[in-house]
Parts: C-alpha cells; sequence; structure tokens
C-alpha cells in the first residue's frame, strides 16, 4: 500500500518537473555541478590507479634504487638537498659487494641534453649512462636490434640505445639502427630500439638513450658534480627486505656514516612510487571533495529553497491531500521523493554531461598532451551508481525540512490557503 | 437509548480561538447525535460556526473541549494518524470551492482517496469509473477540472466523497459557487444519494437548499439556536 503512495509521489514529482523545466532545472544546477565534480574526480583518480599500475609493472616489483633523491619527495626535501652526491666509486663498490641481490649496477643520468642527427638539434632527451644489466630488466627490454652488451661495457663502446619516444624524436620516418647520431660531440651507433612502456608518469623513460656507462663517463669526464644510482633487482619480492638491509649497511660503512647518523641515501622502491601517486591523489581529493563539497551545499541551497516555495504554491493541495485522508508521512514522503527525484534527474544530466565530456576529451586531449592518454574515453558504469545514490542522499537531505514543514500543516488553514 | 444506529455523537463541544488575548468562541457547548441515514441541514448566518462545526465533526478539526464519539470511538484519544485514517475511510467532504487538484483528471481525482486507502491500481481505476458514472460523468471520466463546468466539478467532487462507500457525507455550502439550475441538480444529486441510504450533513445558509435535508439545525453566534424535524422536506 505505500508502493501506491510512493508511485504516486513518483508520478506526481515527475509532473512538477515538467510543468516547471527551467525552475527545476536551475534549482537542480548545483547538485549537477557537484555529480560532475565526483565523476569526474572519480574518473581522474581512477585513471592514476590504472597509471600507477603499469609504472608499477614496467618497474618490477623487485626493484630498488639506492640514489642521492627520494622519489615520494615532500616531507625530507631540505635535507636531501644537502646530501653528498653518491659517487661513482661509492655507487660500483656497492654494486660489486651486493650479494643478496640478483644483479646491482651503477647508473648515471644526463637530464635535458642536446642532441644531433646530421643537422638537427634535439632536446628534452635524457642520456642515461647504464650497464649491459639494463638490458635484462623490464625497462630495457629492446622490440628493434639489441641492448648493449658486457663487452660494450667494459670497452666503453660508443653504442647507444633509442628509447621509443627518442627514436620518434630523432628519426620520425626512417629506421634508426646503424644511424650515427652525435651526443655532446661524441659520434655514438644506434644499435637498439626500447619497447614503448610510458604511461603518464613515467612518460620521460621513452625519452631516454641509453648508453654504456664507461662511455657515459668519456663523454661527460667534464661534469664534477654528478650522483650515481646503484640499480638493484631483488629477484623476488620477498627478497626485498634482504637487499634493502644489505644495501643499507654496506652503503653506510661506504659513506662512512657513524653510528646513529641519519643515512644520507635514500632506498627507492616502488612502494615509493605508490606514495608519490597517494601524494597526488590526496592532492586531487583535496581539490575535489573542497569544490564537491560548496557545489553540493550550494545544491542543498538550491533544492531546499525550491522545495519551501513547491510547498508553499501546493498549500492548497496539501490540505485537500489531508481532507481526503492523507497521513502526515503520506505527506512527508510525497515531497522528499520529489526532492530525491529532482536530485537524481540532475545526477542523470551530469552523467550524460560526463559521459560526453570525458568521450571528447580523452579522445582530443592525447593528440595534444601525450602524458594525458592515461585518460579513459569510457565512463565507467559504478559512476552510474555512485551518483544516483549519492544524489538521491543529497535530495532526502535538502528536501526533509520542507517536506517535515508540508506534512505538519494544519488541514483547515491549509485548506483556507488562497 | 439505541446507539447502533448513532454515527456522531457529540457533547458540550466548545472551540475557542485566542484574539488579541481575548477568547473569541466559534462554537459553543454544542451537542447533537447524528444517526445513519439523517439528512441534516447546518443553517446560519456569516460567522455564525457552521464551518467550524462541520470541520469538527469530519475529524479535520479538534475541539477546544468538549466529547466526541464517532461510531463509538473517543476521537479525542486519536492521533493524526487515526484521524487521517478515519476521514479517509468514514467522511467524504464536498467543498464550496469543489477542492480538485487541478492537474489531475476527474478519474485521478476520485482515485486519490483509494490511493491513500492502499487500494490496488486495477481495483481502484474500477470503483473510481463507476463512481464517476454513478454521478453522471461517464463522458468525462479523463477530463481535467479546467476542462469542466462547474456542475460537472461538484460531481467530480462528489463522486471523490462518495468513492470510500463513507459512513457521512459532509457538505460546505456545495452549490455555493454554482447558478441556481446547476445548484438545483447537485441537490437532486444529494437527494439520491439519501435515498440510497447515505448520511449527509449539508452546510447552507440558503433556507431553499436547507429544506431539502429532513432535520435542519440553526446556529447563531455559535450556539445551536433551534435544532428541528424538517416537514416540509422537498422532494425532487
Ligand atoms: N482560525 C481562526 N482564528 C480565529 N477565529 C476564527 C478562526 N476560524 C474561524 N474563526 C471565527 O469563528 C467564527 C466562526 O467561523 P466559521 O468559519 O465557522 O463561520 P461560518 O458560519 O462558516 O461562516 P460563513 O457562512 O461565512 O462561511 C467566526 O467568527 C470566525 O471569525
Ligand atoms: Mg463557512
Amino acid at each position: 500500500m505505500i508502493i501506491a503512495e510512493f508511485n504516486e509521489s513518483i508520478k506526481l514529482a515527475y509532473d512538477s518537473i515538467k510543468s516547471n523545466k527551467l525552475r527545476s532545472f536551475l534549482a537542480a544546477l548545483g547538485v549537477v555541478i557537484g555529480i560532475s565534480f565526483v565523476i569526474l574526480m572519480g574518473w581522474v583518480l581512477q585513471g592514476l590507479d590504472k597509471t600507477m599500475e603499469d609504472s608499477i609493472n614496467l618497474m618490477g616489483q623487485d626493484m630498488i634504487y639506492l640514489d642521492k633523491w627520494d622519489w615520494a619527495g615532500g616531507h625530507t626535501n631540505k635535507k636531501v638537498d644537502q646530501r653528498k652526491d653518491i659517487s661513482y666509486s661509492q655507487a660500483k663498490e656497492l654494486s660489486k659487494r651486493m650479494t643478496q641481490s640478483v644483479m646491482a649496477f651503477p647508473q648515471a643520468w644526463k637530464w635535458n641534453n642536446q642532441i644531433k642527427y646530421k643537422n638537427e638539434k634535439f632536446s628534452g632527451l635524457i642520456v642515461q649512462g647504464t650497464t649491459y644489466e639494463n638490458g635484462l630488466i623490464p625497462e630495457g627490454t629492446v622490440t628493434d636490434g639489441r641492448f648493449f652488451t658486457q663487452m660494450d661495457d667494459q670497452f666503453g663502446s660508443k653504442v647507444v640505445v633509442l628509447g621509443s619516444k627518442a627514436k620518434e624524436t630523432i628519426f620520425p620516418n626512417e629506421d634508426a639502427i646503424g644511424k650515427t647520431i652525435d651526443v655532446n660531440g661524441h659520434k655514438l651507433l644506434v644499435i637498439g630500439v626500447v619497447k614503448k612502456q610510458g604511461t603518464m608518469m613515467m612518460d620521460f623513460v621513452d625519452t631516454k638513450v641509453y648508453i654504456p656507462l664507461s662511455a657515459f663517463l668519456q663523454i661527460y669526464n667534464d661534469q664534477r658534480r654528478r650522483s650515481f644510482t646503484v640499480v638493484m633487482k631483488a629477484g623476488d619480492q620477498t627478497n626485498l627486505d634482504n637487499v634493502r638491509e644489505e644495501a643499507k649497511g654496506l652503503m653506510r660503512e661506504i659513506r662512512n656514516l657513524k653510528p646513529g647518523e641519519d643515512e644520507d641515501f635514500s632506498l627507492n622502491e616502488t612502494k615509493n612510487f605508490q606514495a608519490f601517486v597517494d601524494n597526488l591523489r590526496i592532492y586531487v581529493w583535496g581539490v575535489g571533495i573542497g569544490m564537491t563539497i560548496l557545489s553540493f551545499i550550494v545544491g542543498i541551497i538550491g533544492i531546499m529553497n525550491i522545495m519551501f516555495v513547491s510547498v508553499a504554491e501546493r498549500t492548497k493541495e496539501i490540505g485537500i491531500r489531508k481532507a481526503i485522508g492523507a497521513k502526515n508521512r503520506s505527506i512527508l514522503m510525497q515531497f522528499i521523493v520529489e526532492s530525491a527525484f529532482l536530485c537524481f534527474v540532475g545526477a542523470m544530466m551530469a552523467y550524460i554531461i560526463c559521459s560526453i565530456f570525458i568521450f571528447a576529451l580523452a579522445t582530443i586531449l592525447p593528440k595534444f598532451v601525450p602524458q594525458t592518454s592515461f585518460l579513459s574515453p569510457v565512463m565507467p558504469y559504478e559512476f552510474l551508481i555512485i551518483a544516483s545514490v549519492v544524489s538521491i542522499f543529497v535530495g532526502i537531505l535538502a528536501g526533509f525540512i520542507p517536506a517535515l514543514r508540508a506534512a505538519k500543516l494544519d488541514p483547515v488553514d491549509a485548506l483556507r490557503y488562497e | 437509548m439505541d446507539k447502533s444506529n448513532t454515527i456522531i455523537d457529540i457533547g458540550n463541544i466548545s472551540k475557542v480561538y485566542e484574539m488579541g488575548g481575548e477568547p473569541v468562541y466559534a462554537i459553543r457547548d454544542i451537542s447533537l447525535e447524528i444517526k445513519k441515514n439523517e439528512y441534516l441541514a447546518i443553517m446560519g448566518p456569516s460567522g455564525s460556526g457552521k464551518s467550524t462545526l462541520m470541520n469538527i465533526l469530519g475529524c479535520l478539526d479538534t475541539p477546544t473541549t468538549g466529547r466526541y464519539f464517532f461510531k463509538g470511538n473517543d476521537i479525542n484519544d486519536m492521533t493524526d494518524n487515526d484521524l487521517a485514517e478515519i476521514r479517509n475511510r468514514e467522511i467524504g467532504f464536498v467543498f464550496q470551492t469543489f477542492n480538485l487538484l487541478p492537474r489531475s483528471s476527474a478519474l485521478k481525482n476520485v482515485e486519490l482517496p483509494l490511493i491513500y486507502s492502499g487500494m490496488k491500481k486495477s481495483e481502484r481505476d474500477e470503483i473510481a469509473r463507476n463512481t464517476l458514472i454513478d454521478v453522471g460523468l461517464a463522458d468525462r471520466i479523463s477530463h481535467k477540472p479546467n476542462e469542466l463546468s462547474g456542475g460537472q466539478r461538484q460531481r467530480v467532487a462528489v463522486a471523490r466523497a462518495l468513492v470510500t462507500s463513507p459512513s457521512i457525507i459532509l457538505a460546505d455550502e456545495p452549490t455555493g459557487n454554482l447558478d441556481s439550475k446547476t445548484g438545483v441538480e447537485i441537490m437532486h444529486l444529494f437527494y439520491e444519494l439519501w435515498k440510497k441510504g447515505n448520511t449527509i450533513i449539508l452546510v447552507t445558509h440558503e433556507e431553499e437548499i436547507a429544506l431539502h435535508a429532513n432535520r435542519i439545525i440553526r446556529l447563531r453566534d455559535g450556539l445551536v439556536e433551534r435544532d428541528e424535524i424538517n416537514h416540509h422536506q422537498r422532494i425532487e
């Protein structure tokens, strides 16, 4: 029997919105915007999660990067800045002495370096000095040619393996293998191209060019300030603790740290990467939640206001309904349903608008900003459920006080109302 | 005294409003007994308390003092919910200004009390239709109020009052907004309902209209001035 009243309420709510289209739309605007924020925020966060998963898979979950820098960033920035560089000999020594890891090798980078091919200059590429072992981890998988070998390492061969983006930049329409490029005045032979692996945050890996560390040291011998990284592969996630402990102990020894002194290096793992994404996540939430709450407050006020107007306009109708036997709770339900329905319609509008927006954005934006290719053009259906539930909740919240006023109207007074 | 036929039994009912600190009696010390199949007219000049009395009888309003038994149940003990249920099942209101829901069809208006009584859609649809046919609106079932004449609107209102087969029909100046010819038609409808066994209370200030009832109560300043059998009941 409540169902009959409920159906009646839905129909009434529908009629009421239909006969006041513009007014209802304006009243629901806050909710439309609020729900849109929720949807877009969820969409971005989902994209971030996906990226992060991809990135972790790309790096491998058993990798530890001992570095002067802390990848998670943030908290200890100032202290990190004052750390001494990790020298080549320190990195080499650690790599040699590690026993727990499957492999350990030093690496160095030169950021934003200029590379020439024929007469053209290319900037924004990263030169990575590394060892043949780099070719054995996921980051060094080649699609074309080969990675350099232990021999290349030993003899400081002037060879180079290109990241996929680097290849496209330098050799957009031609084969790269066998060509010679110029890095800081040195001629290097291209012997391989690495598999494309970039996702939003790991995009830089595709702009790398890999050269043997021995060659790197010759090419950049004039640079005094450079910190090296030691890349360690634990082989298995359960072995991470052992590798971490060993590396920490050895490095403390190598760096002559006194017992109790803080480490002046960081052991970065995918875990740290997660911390970085979590920071980003908090940032998205912070901005998103703030705006969402604000628009929901505006939304609730808008809906509440329109519901008060609706109750006042229909005072006589409420009197009539009470005279023919509507209970207080029937009237209460009628107006709460109307309010919830109004918000629900707003949420559906938001869902449709966001779907179109997301589709357009995810189709067009990556053409101009490749880093955004992690965005999905399809709106997950869970958001439909979330939007529905949230909007109905907001509607009930906003409609409750006006509905209570309607329910408590005295029938005689209401009937006399003109 | 046999009370089995008594629908309404009120004793020493008063309704007091506070106006600028002064108590104003809308009705005062009214005692009445209304039995099944009575046709009662409540008469009196404007402001004499007719509507107040009727609202109390119809459980829309509650008296300030006095006792009220409806079919033996004490109204003073009842909650808002109980009163709504009594209005729904036992009482049918007809108002001077029709008081139909403007956006709903005749059928929807007549169905409404059945929705609140929780009847199934198919059932209430049929009953509402039949009731509309009974009041002579077979060909106006899906019209909206603004597509109907005054007399037709009042017929819809009568159908709405009748649709739950209430114990009593309360009509407050049902012909007040109608021309005299249409008024006569509506009075004829009430007469037929009464003949079929319905109990009717009619509020009016027109002697002509009151003469249709078989008992007339005259109010003055909230008091019952006279309560008498009408020996000249107009038979239509
Ligand atoms: N809500 C109220 N507040 C104060 N006084 C009221 C209220 N309702 C009714 N009254 C007073 O009670 C008295 C009776 O009113 P009521 O409406 O019952 O008269 P009536 O006989 O129906 O008059 P009419 O023929 O004009 O409809 C009037 O004096 C009126 O002013
Ligand atoms: Mg009156």
